[in-house]
């Protein structure tokens, strides 16, 4: 196996949503650092033409699965995966859900601020968060006034988002609260009645937007992180984003996104280096999503195959692969919904503590959904990127290809994936059932092909390929 | 200069799930007048042709959907009454045109999938001239077919591309009172003039957001002095253009309460009394300002006017999907 498309492979399993074989040997070509770079400055995503999606794909995307759909056209699609890759690991973290908030275009906005900033300064981030109108709704924040406070954001900024439990006191919640008085919604007494009365009337939903409402805000001095000062909001998340604890908390979720779900020894040592670009960077989550992807640990055959993917990334990885969704289809909304049956609905996190990702993916009706969505992908000889597969499989020998020869090929087309011994096994007993295969003869979609497409789906189903 | 004189609103949301039979629309597409000037509404969202008046009565519905059977709809786009009042529906989905009479009765349908004369692939925009001839734009060939009222093929112009007499996925269509066909040539930010027969006479428009530039006008109507309004759609707005395609003026919209949103305040005074200390025009930041995002935040604009019609008084009415209702404008 050419060990180098194995590690590109690997990189947009875990950077992005999977890869075409084209894909992979375009990035390869071109160099591993040369594809990290590319990933962290992405330039023009050619993505599906949102007029194009609006006027086919006509629902009207008030609940949480036709929203959904507006997103997974762009992951499907972009050529710049990391820059969808991130607005999923900040809605991981940051979550915030369609139940309360009954908004789908606010939470629509604040994805799109995920996509803007996501891979900036985690201080800016921070400071938009909090002025993001979903999320002051979601945690209340439109309920904290100068004299009747309500904590709810300032604990989970603390608690959650950014630094963890035992690295702050209940009175730094209590005046982070106090410095987000006054940060609050337009319209907000109107807009809580809509959303509390879950109303579309009169002309439908009315998207959010901040205010901010000098009269309601708390301007005395504060005491925070051992710091004292007239402090706002922007003051509090300047002085939370300079804490290690904070560096400590984002480097540890972000390795446990793209690296592995547990942190061994070896991955501590990793968190301290990006740690370290954390600070030189001024807190830059590209520059600490550099230092991760260059790492020997990332690079490692150790790391690869190590995580389960989580569900969006198997979905929009088969459908990738597979070339389905190319132009605009309702059924895009049904893909939405599958992910919420395997887990992962997006809009639909379980809590603000967002989705327990690892093994906790696979529970049993959850990877029946998970085997059965990818082997129908990658088995449908309809699907221009299947056909794709089947056409280089068919290229890359002789016209005469026993079992184990189409096994390896569909292996490494797909991937390439790399599977225990068991698990090929497997695969060649099934591909061999009918004998050798020839390729030489094929007609496209015919026989030969639907064998060929029935392997790539069984491959589909096996525990590497539902692991990242 | 002329300009747009706003008039009226009418509609509201429908109640969602097993209540759709109700007073509303969701998703309206499309809008026509029969000649005793009930007003039909097409709606996407909870599929079927609403009737109202005027003055705001409700008169009821008919079909229904997502279907394929006779008389259902599935992704309806555009509809269109001829001289004999009989109800024209294009459908995206099903490629085909379905027949109604004024009481909501199937009469038919015509039209298949496929690019042959007289077959059709995603038709949008149905027109009739005086002499019952339909013109449907078939959005995905990349054409205008001109057919009898009965869909029997009679002509045809267009093909892909950008020049003169070409389009791409084309969308909504009008025969003015001299016979002339306006084509909304969508992706091509243009509105283009032929004669019946398909001549090219002019086009208006060029792609941007300024006066007089379009983005993806999904729509087109011509008054009876020839004057002509198009549904800006990508930049949320209606333009109006003299009869030789000077731009006049334009309208974001400014909708207002309806009758039957009074009705529903009546009842929802938490709503009413909130509503009434907001400010529905608000200052946005930067990068929610575009016109999509501004009408997602500004109930008064039009948010996706898909469908505009002048009728017999030279009264425009604009049609919004996202919004469930329509805006009624004069010119100045």
């Amino acid at each position: 196996m050419d060990n180098d498309i194995a590690l590109t492979a690997h990189l947009m399993r875990r950077a992005g949503f999977s890869a075409t074989r084209d894909e992979l040997e375009r990035y390869t070509a071109q160099g591993y650092e040369a594809t990290v770079e590319e990933l962290l400055n992405p330039g023009d995503p050619q993505v599906m033409p949102e007029d194009i999606i609006r006027r086919l794909h006509s629902s009207l995307d008030e609940g949480p699965e036709g929203a959904a759909a507006k997103w997974l056209y762009r992951m499907i699609t972009t050529r710049c995966p990391l820059e969808e890759k991130m607005p999923l690991f900040w809605h991981g973290l940051f979550a915030t859900a369609y139940s309360k908030t009954n908004n789908s275009r606010s939470i629509l906005n604040q994805f799109e601020m995920f996509r803007r900033m996501g891979l900036g300064s985690f201080k800016d981030l921070l400071a938009e968060l909090s002025r993001d109108p979903a999320m002051i709704f979601w945690l209340d924040n439109n309920d904290n006034h100068d004299g009747a406070v309500n904590e709810n954001y300032g604990r989970e900024l603390l608690e959650l988002f950014a630094m963890g439990v035992g690295n702050y006191t209940e009175q730094d919640v209590k005046e982070a609260a106090r410095a987000f008085t006054g940060w609050t919604l337009g319209n907000v007494d109107y807009m809580r009645v809509k959303a509390n009365k879950d109303s579309f009337s009169p002309f439908g939903r009315i998207a959010w937007h901040f205010q901010y409402d000098a009269a309601d805000h708390d301007d005395g001095v504060k005491t925070f992180l051992g710091e004292t000062g007239q402090f706002d909001g922007e003051d509090i998340v300047e002085i939370i984003a300079r804490q290690p604890a904070a560096a400590r908390f984002l480097c540890g979720r972000l390795f446990q996104f793209f690296a592995a779900d547990e942190v061994d020894a070896e991955g501590e040592r990793v968190i301290d280096e990006m740690t370290r670009s954390y600070f030189e960077s001024g807190y830059e989550v590209r520059s600490v999503l550099r230092t991760l992807f260059n790492s020997a640990y990332f690079k490692s055959e150790r790391a690869r195959f190590a995580r389960v993917k989580n569900p969006v990334e198997l979905v929009v990885g088969a459908i990738r692969q597979a070339g389905d969704f190319r132009s605009p289809s309702l059924a895009i909304e049904q893909v939405a919904s599958i992910c919420f049956y395997m887990g992962q609905g997006i809009m639909r996190p379980p809590s603000v503590e967002g989705w327990h990702e690892g093994e906790e993916w696979i529970e049993s009706g959850a990877l029946i959904e998970r085997v059965n969505f990818v082997s129908e992908e990658l088995s449908n000889v309809d699907l221009p990127g299947v056909r794709r597969i089947i056409e280089r499989v068919a290229a890359s020998n002789g016209a005469t290809m026993t079992p184990d020869e189409l096994v390896e090929r569909c292996l490494d087309m797909l991937g390439p994936v790399e599977v225990s011994e068991d698990t090929r096994e497997v695969l060649t007993s099934y591909a061999g059932r009918l004998g050798n295969i020839d390729l030489g003869s094929r007609e496209p979609g015919g026989r030969e092909d639907r064998r060929v497409a029935d392997l790539l789906g069984l491959i589909g189903s096996t525990r590497e390929f539902q692991m990242a | 200069m002329a300009g747009l004189d706003y008039v009226k609103t009418i509609g509201m949301i429908s109640a969602g799930g097993r209540f759709t039979a109700g007073r509303g629309f969701t998703g309206p597409y499309a809008l026509a007048i029969s000649g005793d000037g009930r007003i039909y509404v097409v709606n996407r969202s909870q599929i079927r042709i609403c009737v109202c008046d005027f003055e705001e009565a409700w008169l009821g519905s008919f079909s229904d959907g997502p279907g394929m059977d006779d008389g259902q709809l599935y992704l309806p786009t555009d509809m269109a009454f001829d001289s004999q009042d009989r109800l024209y529906v294009t459908d995206e989905h099903q490629h085909r045109v379905s027949m109604f009479d004024t009481e909501g009765e199937y009469l038919g349908r015509w039209g298949e999938h496929g690019g042959g004369e007289g077959q059709l692939n995603g038709p949008s925009g149905i027109a009739f001239d005086a002499e019952d001839n339909a013109y449907v734009v078939d959005q995905h060939n990349h054409r205008v077919q001109k057919l009898t009222r009965d869909g029997e093929y009679v002509s045809e112009w267009g093909g892909h591309g950008g020049g003169e007499g070409q389009f791409d996925m084309p969308w909504g269509i009008e025969v003015d009172s001299a016979g002339y066909v306006h084509v909304a040539d969508w992706r091509n930010d243009r509105v283009q003039k032929f004669t019946p027969d398909g001549e090219f006479v002019s086009q208006l428009g060029e792609s941007g957001g300024g006066e007089g530039q379009l983005n993806r006008p999904a729509d087109v109507a011509v008054d009876s002095e020839g004057y002509v309004y198009v549904a800006d759609w990508g930049n949320e707005r209606v333009q109006l253009f003299d009869p030789d395609g000077e731009f006049q003026g334009l309208s974001r919209g400014q909708a207002t309460p309806t009758k039957w949103t009074e009705d529903f305040f009546e009842s929802n005074p938490d709503e009413r009394d909130t509503r009434a200390i907001a400010n529905m025009y608000p200052d946005l930041p930067e990068h929610l300002n575009d016109p999509y995002r501004a009408s997602s935040q500004t109930e008064p604009f039009f948010w996706e006017p898909v469908n505009i019609h002048v009728d017999t008084e030279d009264r425009l009415y604009v049609t919004e999907s996202r919004r469930h209702r329509f805006q009624v404008f004069r010119r100045a």
